[in-house]
């Protein structure tokens, strides 16, 4: 049953215009409503009949391709014999090794972890957001650049620098300043606690930057008229970030407690185990335990429900909609000299040990001769990658998964976010709840999930055979990062109030009209940060390349994997930075065409002038 | 052995070889052996643990044809698991390595073999290298030997399997590496990390793969290779899947023939000079490459890959908890 079949007498017929004042910011009713739901989903979507085809396609395709895959990994914890991975139809046997032993110790370790490397994630996300956007921080035009390398980089190609830099005898060492005490700080909890921190900077960044984009002047001058203080003013508009915020939150908390790339590590090299590695252990030991690595799976999947229950009793209530045609330019603060140095320090400090670590790890790894043995520079590991034969071959092929990966994610995760933002419905809870679920899952459950659901003989005998095709690799990928996707533009596409697309109605444009002219203005610049995300993942994605891909096509992270793992360490490394150097070069080139080809009113939404 | 020339009529039945390897040169084999046999050949390449993954996920409804990767306790399970063809062995003239590490039941084919493990060290360090395993207990080489862990790098778990064996058994394996940790053993997930940590300075032995600690040689000239009486053949192997198709089981086995031919071997020793290239061979009249150190002087000791490949999950669930922890 759909949303216009419940409430018959709510709104006006499909398609029919309505007067952007009855729906504008002054007079729009807050309540929950159903008559008030009914207004917005079809202001949203154009007509019920849209609508109707919708929601039922993304909730079957979520079904299809995040439930399933996940479900028939989950559930051979339980029941191995399910998929030929032990005798038991059902048992809880593996459940109970979650709660015991080094398991045990591990999932604890990784719910701490990720609270903590989130909460870090926004202490300095918010702030650099802020500064970047509002203020005339020196250097800000390259805050956003710096954010987006940050994120670009695999999560081991920091750890892998940090070790290098404090270890004994390490980078620190031969210049004589290492010393054991910060070697025990980073070679510990509060070294992996502070890197995957780090790690979820970029995350809140990109969101709260995204709602401050709709997050107009009126607020700020309105409470500054009545008397506040500059702090009284931000304490107005703060909580009007709720939204991004608490999915930042939520993004660093499930992305840190499904990481491997640290865990595998710098944390394992602490002796501080995580729980992705307990789980990698258990799928890479021989024979695999898929029922053992499934139990830790279930526990991962549970956590989420933790930052939700804070989420949703956060928001409870409240409306978020203030971007809208009356929303006017902020002003960017002029920042005192003091405020200014002491910004610019804090700023460079985030990046100094952002980008500096990776950078020392790419260093030692691919420009250093003899295996690092001695100091002496070299571009042998960039030559040898040159003359390789085939060398583009995994570069073009992840460029093309990523940017088709990236295109139809967005889409989904648009719709996705709709949904979640403007209707709150039991309905909308659980799809919240199973997309962030799906994030915390690491990307080897998903592709083993798929192995499982797509492989079944049952689909060969039908003449279906999708496993190790290029059309499951690019929807596993794209199943892999419609969550994340989703919940980065929950933010932004709550802030759009329906009368941007009323008002385009109201003047005559068609639903897709509307939406062009009146509602993808205001979400454009989320939306082009969504798919530089999801492109920026998929380009060096690992684990659902590894089990998924087409024999006789390795995308470009197998490539690299093939070379770190074996004899060509240096080689893996050079091909590495390269392939952060071209993903750096499409995210440069895609924010400059936006600047360049799109209109200035798109720009002028969100955008700053100086005060 | 003609491999060019298949049976009449074959070439109307081929069909693709799914090829699953995580050796350095199978790139390079599987474009010679199209070559040679017009066989239509998918290369899946991949490190061992996620190859050995998509099998195990995949055994419902296998799509691969053959498998090649190093170890031979690996192929003892899945041959167990009644995955494997059995009883075919290529007509070749096997050398006194290849005999070895042969299976009675001949369900794969050993192609080369690595030792496990190589002591690595750096000449002008190490002046008096280590000439027995138990030597490494001792406070000369307190924190000073490094080695990988078995849940990440393949070939670890024979290496330390092996060192059991001799030893006597799995109690007494247990208390020499409880041994090695409490004099300071580091362990490093792979290969790669434990020689730089050796080049580095971090530690002053490294214990790997015999061709990653040849192919370091390369890298970094200082470098050097020892083996340790005794130590253990770590075979790289070819198995074919039981459940494929015949045709496709026929054109694994004319792969496997083609890797122990003279061409095949040519392109085995060329096609990953620094990294699987530097391997001894299990086939008469086939010389390792000339980098290789002589295994005249060297006990080389073969496992039993059923016995040890049974204990392979409990003895690396028990490394990784005791001794990596």
């Amino acid at each position: 049953m759909t949303i216009a079949d419940a409430v018959p007498d709510a709104g006006a017929a499909p398609g029919t215009p309505r007067a952007g004042g009855e729906t504008g910011p002054g007079t729009r009713r807050r309540g929950p409503g159903r008559a008030l739901v009914l207004d917005r989903w079809r202001a949203w979507t154009g007509s019920s009949r849209l609508g109707r085809v919708l929601r039922p396609t993304l909730w079957g395709l979520v079904a299809l391709f995040i439930l399933a895959p996940c479900a028939c990994f989950l559930v051979i914890s339980v029941s191995p014999r399910l998929f030929d991975q032990g005798p038991q139809w059902f048992t809880l046997s593996y459940l109970r090794t979650i709660f015991t032993g080094a398991t045990a110790v591990s999932v604890v370790n990784s719910l701490w972890v990720s609270g903590g490397a989130a909460a870090i994630g926004l202490a300095i996300g918010l702030p650099v957001a802020w500064l970047a956007g509002r203020t005339t921080l020196p250097g800000r035009r390259v805050v956003g650049l710096g954010m987006w390398l940050v994120l670009i980089v695999p999560s081991w190609l920091p750890a892998v620098g940090w070790e290098r830099l404090v270890v004994k005898d390490g980078v620190l060492d031969r210049v004589g300043l290492g010393s054991v005490a910060l070697q025990h700080a980073v070679m510990g909890p509060f070294g992996v606690v502070l890197l995957l921190g780090i790690r979820c900077v970029p995350f809140t960044y990109l969101t709260v930057t995204a709602s401050l984009a709709g997050l107009g002047q009126e607020l700020e001058d309105a409470a500054r008229v009545h008397g506040a203080s500059r702090m009284a003013a931000l304490r107005l508009v703060l909580p009007i970030l709720a939204p991004a915020i608490w999915s930042a939150l939520a993004i660093g908390f499930a992305e840190t407690v499904s990481d491997f790339g640290v865990a595998d590590t710098l944390a394992y090299q602490s002796h501080f185990p995580l729980a992705t590695y307990q789980l990698y252990q258990a799928i890479g030991n021989f024979p695999p335990s898929f029922p053992g690595a499934a139990a830790i799976g279930v526990i991962l999947v549970a956590s989420v429900a933790v930052p939700l229950v804070l989420q949703a009793r956060a928001l409870r209530g409240r409306a978020y909609a203030v971007l809208s045609g009356r929303t006017r330019q902020a002003v960017r603060r002029q920042l005192s000299p003091l405020g200014t140095a002491v910004a610019a320090v804090g700023v460079g400090g985030f990046f100094l040990v952002a980008i500096g670590a990776p950078t020392v790890g790419a260093v030692t790894g691919s420009l250093l001769a003899d295996l690092g043995a001695s100091a002496r520079i070299t571009g042998a590991n960039y030559a040898a990658f040159l003359h390789q034969a085939g060398a583009s071959g995994p570069f073009v092929r992840s460029l093309a998964y990523g940017a088709v990966t990236a295109s139809v994610t967005v889409v989904g995760g648009f719709l996705a976010a709709r949904m979640l933002s403007r209707q709150r419905t039991r309905a909308t809870h659980l799809l919240d709840f199973l997309l962030l679920a799906a994030v915390a899952l690491p990307g080897v459950v998903f592709a083993a999930g798929y192995i499982f659901a797509y492989n079944l003989p049952f689909f060969s005998t039908l003449g279906i055979n999708l496993y190790q095709t290029t059309t499951l690799l690019v929807i596993g990928y794209t199943a892999s990062s419609l969550p994340t996707n989703a919940r980065v533009l929950v933010g932004p596409v709550s802030q759009v109030q329906p009368s941007l697309h009323d008002a385009a109605r109201a003047h005559g444009a068609g639903a897709l009209r509307a939406f062009g002219r009146g509602v993808l203005p205001a979400i454009s610049r989320p939306l082009l940060m969504a798919w530089l995300y999801t492109f920026c993942g998929i380009f060096l994605e690992l684990p659902i390349s590894q089990l998924l891909y087409s024999p006789g096509s390795p995308p470009l992270s197998v490539s690299i994997q093939n070379n770190l793992s074996t004899y060509h360490y240096g080689l893996g490394m050079a091909q590495s930075v390269i392939a952060v150097c071209i993903a750096l070069l499409v995210v440069s080139i895609a924010l400059l065409a936006y600047r360049l080809l799109t209109p200035a009113g798109w720009r002028r939404i969100g955008a700053t002038i100086r005060g | 052995m003609a491999l060019s020339s298949p049976p009449a009529g074959a070439a109307a039945k081929k069909v693709p070889l799914v090829v699953y390897s995580a050796q350095g040169y199978d790139t390079a084999m599987v474009k010679a052996f199209q070559k040679a046999t017009g066989i239509p050949t998918k290369l899946d390449t991949n490190s061992t643990g996620p190859l050995l993954t998509q099998i195990e996920a995949s055994k419902n409804n296998p799509h691969w044809g053959l498998l090649w990767v190093d170890g031979a306790t690996a192929f003892a399970s899945l041959d167990q698991q009644g995955l494997l063809v059995k009883g075919f062995e290529p007509n070749v003239k096997w050398d006194a390595l290849g005999k070895a590490n042969l299976p009675k039941d001949k369900s794969f084919v050993p192609t080369g073999v690595t030792l496990m493990a190589a002591v690595v060290y750096n000449k002008s360090v190490v002046t008096s290298p280590p000439t027995s395993w138990q030597q490494l207990l001792q406070p000369q080489w307190k924190g000073a030997v490094g080695m990988n862990t078995p849940s990440q790098s393949g070939p670890t778990y024979p290496f330390i399997a092996g060192l059991m064996n001799a030893l006597g058994g799995v109690t007494k394996g247990k208390q020499y590496f409880t041994s090695l940790k409490s004099n300071g053993l580091v362990i490093n997930p792979t290969n790669g990390p434990t020689l730089q940590a050796l080049t580095s300075g971090q530690i002053k032995l490294a214990l790997v793969q015999s061709s990653a600690g040849i192919g370091a040689e390369h890298t970094d000239p200082t470098l050097t290779v020892k083996y340790l009486d005794p130590v253990t053949s770590l075979s790289s192997n070819i198995g074919i899947d039981a459940k494929a198709t015949k045709t496709e089981i026929a054109e694994a086995k004319r792969f496997a023939e083609f890797v122990l031919s003279k061409k095949g071997q040519a392109v085995m020793k060329t096609g990953d000079p620094h990294g699987d290239s530097l391997y001894y061979p299990v086939v008469e009249g086939v010389q390792p490459r000339p980098t290789l150190p002589s295994l005249s002087s060297t006990k080389v000791q073969h496992i039993d890959p059923y016995t040890w490949g049974a204990r392979e999950s409990t003895v690396n669930t028990w490394f990784e908890n005791t001794i990596a922890k």
